[in-house]
């Protein structure tokens, strides 16, 4: 079947390997992955203010787009584009008057044909019809967790992985929906669901530094370490990150961690999907493992359980 | 037993008074009073029409008194506040004047009328009419008597803590008979758990005992534990209680306190009385002094009472005290009032998910930390924590856990953490000396004798760490808890390691008696705390008459205020046996015989179960002591039979006629 697929922007340029194993692991579950037609950036951050709502009209031409393309549901693995897409459809639904102005506003987009390049414009307004869910949430709830044991082609038994959930996936509650905010279990289930053992620590919601990493890199480097150094002493061989934000400053900036903490020896960074794909039989070749700066390659081990084994 | 109805006139002889009140410029500010009594003066039945500062006055009751005398007035219409406030100082105004007190009616120009609106005028007119549509009905008042009914000179109390033992024993001591139910094998409540009392540190249970020794030698208190109020049915003066006697499978007359059988009894449960930190057995004593003395038998964590499945206490009891065969019954008792005491809980840690209540052991209540600190607790006084018995060289308070937090939690204060947190930390600091003892507050309330200088020795004798913030996150890194708050003052994020966490935990509603409350229809406000009839004016009484409230059920509390509020409803109860009968209020809703078909439809309508089918004349019969006049039967009737004293379809539709014109 054929389900609409929001990448967003940092998967086509920065983090592909989120995005080929992403679209990898769904076809091992029969799902082929549609990206809408003339997608933009969602904007990457929600308007933080009530009345700046021009902030809102990218997210919305996307999912008008879904819409008019007959998508009920769009995944995202990205939570930035999540939070993002979820937050502004939820908007649409709940807020008359954003509603209203939104609308208003999009009413008069043009559309340019591809081929003839003939401009249309006056579009239909857009109810928030679409279905936002995070690719953890579709597979909770459309795919189920049967259906992917049932795919496994590959034992994971032993793999111990910290989830890590940063801040976008769950909050606001009352918005985002997907689990309880301060007890999640979503991502624990997932990496139980395809044979991992989830690692619990007391860090897997803290803040990973976000976009500190630019204004103020140390504080970053700070609180990635002490994400990363948490899930190590709780027991982790891998930390699992759906975020490319998070994996930027978990795994590139790594470096910095250990030459400012000299106790931390290091912990490969995953994204859930690379997990994902490789339980489901996909070649460690199409896993962009290659873009990790912290080598992930002893993770990915064809005869795992012989290896523990041993 | 009856409502006597007198001289009743004609109405078109009636002649009516009218006394418009300015309240200074409560009234008179928005409504032209002078010209609403210039306007009623020629209006048809009204005889008398007058305006006046402050009718409630002692000058101007003094003008009511003499006007009915002089005019020969029939009834009168103080235009005022709202009758919840002097109906009844001047029904007493009229009374002394020879004036039947149902011939007053009252018309709210102030609270429907002046308080809510602005234009002159109009305000004006609007008083206008609401005194038109009192004179319409004062015109078919008739007068009356009220009822008269005796009292029960018993009261019962329920809750058997330190609100409960202390209005026991001042009913008692007042002479009139009590009856004390408590739910659990012992009296005590939650203070018998405490350690030391805040500010004076004088030990909770030698403080406590005497007074449960007093209540269980008392004469005139019938204590009955382990026993729970089923319902109560009736009303003030004389209320119906049943009580169910759960079993307790030991005869508390026979059990001489050896101990053999808690000794032989090979099921081993969690601990309350020590809040699950230590154990006990299903044969139990909850405490050394526990009232009564004698052990219980918790039949839900027997291996069967039944010889054949275990049977080892009964074989070695020599008195032969232990019966299996004990069954729950129902007592009966009539009382005339009811002192409502069941006391509080405590919120539940895992309402607070990030503070890891529940996932790890060292992070522990106020009352689990009072039970480590009581020489009769688990360690013997000794504070170590419960994970591995290490005596905590750090130890984080948190302050306000779930109280004042109007986002997520509870929006109240919960009033006595402040207290037995500086306590808590004061007790600390003297027993492990070189222990760190950090507390996170929002505020440090210490409204109280003698609470402030405690805190402030807290500080400076003790020298506890307080800082201001609120906690986020409480976690395990290695051994230690990591506790994660925010200095306000500094504005900088804190992160504490300490060996174990005291939360100092809301106190909530008794979740145990909320289905009680709910059968005995006593009112509680959104919290589920008992309500109090008046918030400032009638602290201790319930809106129910006849109920009385004590200690933490109605609120948070200390243990000088609940004792005080105790001794206060014990006050209230005397005040009610103290009077010869009760007066009940005559504006019931009777039964014209004539007129009702025996439908029985305001049966069910009545909330206060006052009416009832006489089967064979056909109709139905009110109990005018149970009906409380709320009218709702009258609404329903479908013949009109059921009319309200005072407040008949007739003199609705006078009132309505009155007020929309012709």
């Amino acid at each position: 079947m054929k389900l609409h697929y929001y990448p967003g922007c940092t998967l086509k340029e920065k983090t592909t390997a989120l995005d080929l194993s992403t679209r990898e692991a769904m076809k091992r579950l029969d799902i082929e992955l549609v990206e809408p037609a003339d997608w933009t950036c969602c904007g990457a951050e929600y308007p933080l203010t009530e009345e700046k709502i021009v902030g809102l009209a990218a997210p919305i031409r996307v999912l008008r787009q879904v819409h008019q393309e007959g998508g009920d549901v769009v995944v995202t693995t990205c939570s930035f584009c999540y939070a993002v897409l979820k937050r502004a459809n939820k908007a649409m639904q709940d807020d008359p008057l954003k509603h209203k102005r939104i609308n208003a506003y999009l009413r008069d987009d043009i559309k340019i044909d591809p081929l003839t390049k003939e401009r249309t414009t006056g579009f239909e307004d857009y109810n928030g019809e679409v279905k936002v869910l995070h690719l953890l949430e579709y597979l909770r709830d459309a795919v189920g967790y049967p259906k992917v044991k049932s795919r496994l082609k590959r034992d994971l038994k032993g793999l111990s992985i910290a989830p890590y959930y940063g801040c976008r996936l769950l909050r606001p509650h009352e918005e985002m929906g997907v689990d309880e905010p301060d007890e999640p279990r979503i991502f624990e289930e997932f990496l139980g669901a395809i044979g991992c053992t989830a690692v619990d620590y007391p860090f897997k919601q803290e803040c990973c530094g976000s976009y500190l990493s630019v204004s103020l890199p140390a504080a970053a480097t700070e609180a990635s370490y002490r994400i990363l150094r948490s899930a190590r002493m709780n027991g982790a061989r891998a930390v699992a990150v759906t975020c490319p934000l998070c994996f930027y400053n978990m795994d590139h900036r790594q470096d910095a961690i250990k030459e400012a903490f000299l106790d931390f020896p290091g912990l490969p960074v995953l994204f859930f999907s690379q997990v994902l794909a490789w339980a489901l039989g996909v070649d460690k070749e199409v896993l962009g493992l290659a873009e990790h700066t912290v080598p992930v390659d002893d993770l990915f081990i064809e005869n795992r359980a012989a290896e523990e084994r041993t | 037993m009856t409502a006597k109805k007198t001289d009743k006139k004609d109405k078109k002889d009636k002649r009516i008074g009218l006394f418009v009140c300015h309240c200074g410029v409560n009234i008179a500010g928005v409504v032209d009073v002078e010209k609403v009594a210039e306007t009623m003066k020629d209006y048809p039945g009204v005889s008398f029409s007058a305006n006046y500062v402050y009718m409630c006055s002692d000058p101007g009751q003094q003008m009511i008194i003499d006007t009915i005398k002089e005019k020969h007035l029939d009834g009168i219409i103080v235009a005022a506040c709202s009758p919840t406030l002097h109906e009844k100082t001047f029904q007493e105004a009229a009374r002394l004047a020879g004036l039947n007190p149902y011939q007053i009616e009252i018309a709210n120009i102030r609270e429907q009328d002046s308080w809510v609106h602005t234009d002159k005028a109009k305000a004006t007119k609007k008083a206008v009419k609401i005194v038109k549509s009192h004179v319409a009905k004062a015109l078919q008042n008739e007068s009356l008597e009220p009822v008269k009914v005796d009292v029960n000179r018993r009261a019962l109390i329920i809750g058997g803590g330190v609100s409960g033992l202390q209005a026991a024993l001042d009913i008692a001591d007042h002479g009139y008979e009590v009856i004390l139910v408590e739910k659990n094998p012992s009296i005590g409540g939650k203070m018998i758990q405490l350690s030391e009392t805040f500010p004076t540190l004088d030990c909770s249970q030698c403080i406590l005992t005497p007074k449960m020794v007093e209540v269980s030698r008392h004469p005139r208190i019938k204590l009955l534990t382990y026993h729970e109020v089923d319902s109560v049915s009736g009303f003030v003066g004389n209320f119906k209680v049943k009580i169910r006697k759960k079993p307790r499978y030991v005869d508390e007359t026979l059990c001489n306190l050896c101990g053999e059988c808690e000794k032989v009894c090979p099921q081993v449960v969690s601990d309350e009385f020590n809040m699950g930190l230590a154990f006990r057995k299903a044969i139990y004593m909850p405490f050394p002094q526990a009232i009564p003395g004698t052990y219980t038998l918790d039949a839900e964590h027997c291996l069967g009472l039944t010889p054949v499945r275990c049977g080892k206490c009964k074989d070695v009891c020599d008195k032969k005290a232990i019966d299996y065969d004990m069954k729950e019954t129902i007592i009966e008792e009539e009382v005339g009032a009811v002192v409502v005491a069941t006391g509080y809980d405590l919120y539940t840690m895992q309402a607070i998910g990030e503070y890891g209540g529940e996932k790890y052991e060292d992070v522990i209540n106020g009352l689990e930390f009072e039970r480590i600190l009581s020489a009769s607790g688990p360690t013997g006084g000794v504070i170590r924590r419960p994970s591995d018995g290490q005596v905590p060289k750090s130890i984080v308070f948190v302050q306000c856990t779930g109280s004042r937090d109007t986002e997520k939690h509870n929006p109240y204060c919960s009033k006595i953490c402040c207290m037995y947190t500086a306590k808590h930390a004061m007790m600390y600091r003297h027993r492990v000396p070189d222990g760190q003892a950090t507390v996170f507050y929002i505020d440090v309330r210490t409204g109280g004798k003698a609470f402030d200088e405690f805190y402030q020795r807290t500080i400076e004798e003790d020298r506890v760490l307080y800082i201001r913030g609120k906690v986020s996150k409480i976690f395990k890194e290695g051994d230690k808890l990591i506790v994660w708050g925010v200095d306000t003052l500094t504005g900088k994020k804190v992160e504490v390691e300490a060996d174990m966490v005291v939360l100092a935990m809301a106190m909530v509603k008794a979740d145990g008696v909320m289905d009680l409350l709910k059968k005995l229809k006593i009112a509680t406000d959104i919290h589920g705390f008992l309500a109090e009839a008046h918030p400032k004016l009638r602290p201790v009484e319930s809106l129910n008459a006849g109920f009385y409230l004590a200690g933490c059920a109605h609120g948070p509390k200390d243990i000088p205020e609940a004792v005080a509020q105790a001794s206060a409803a014990a006050a209230k109860v005397g005040d009610l046996f103290a009077q010869k009968e009760l007066s009940h209020d005559p504006t019931i809703v009777p039964v014209n015989d004539e007129l009702c078909s025996g439908c029985g439809i305001c049966i069910s309508m009545c909330p206060y179960s006052a009416r009832s089918l006489d089967l064979e004349r056909g109709v139905a019969v009110v109990n005018e002591i149970l009906c409380e006049g709320c009218g709702a039967c009258a609404a329903a009737c479908p013949c009109g039979a059921a009319q309200q004293r005072n407040q008949t379809d007739s003199q609705i539709y006078s009132m309505l006629t009155a007020m929309l014109g012709e």
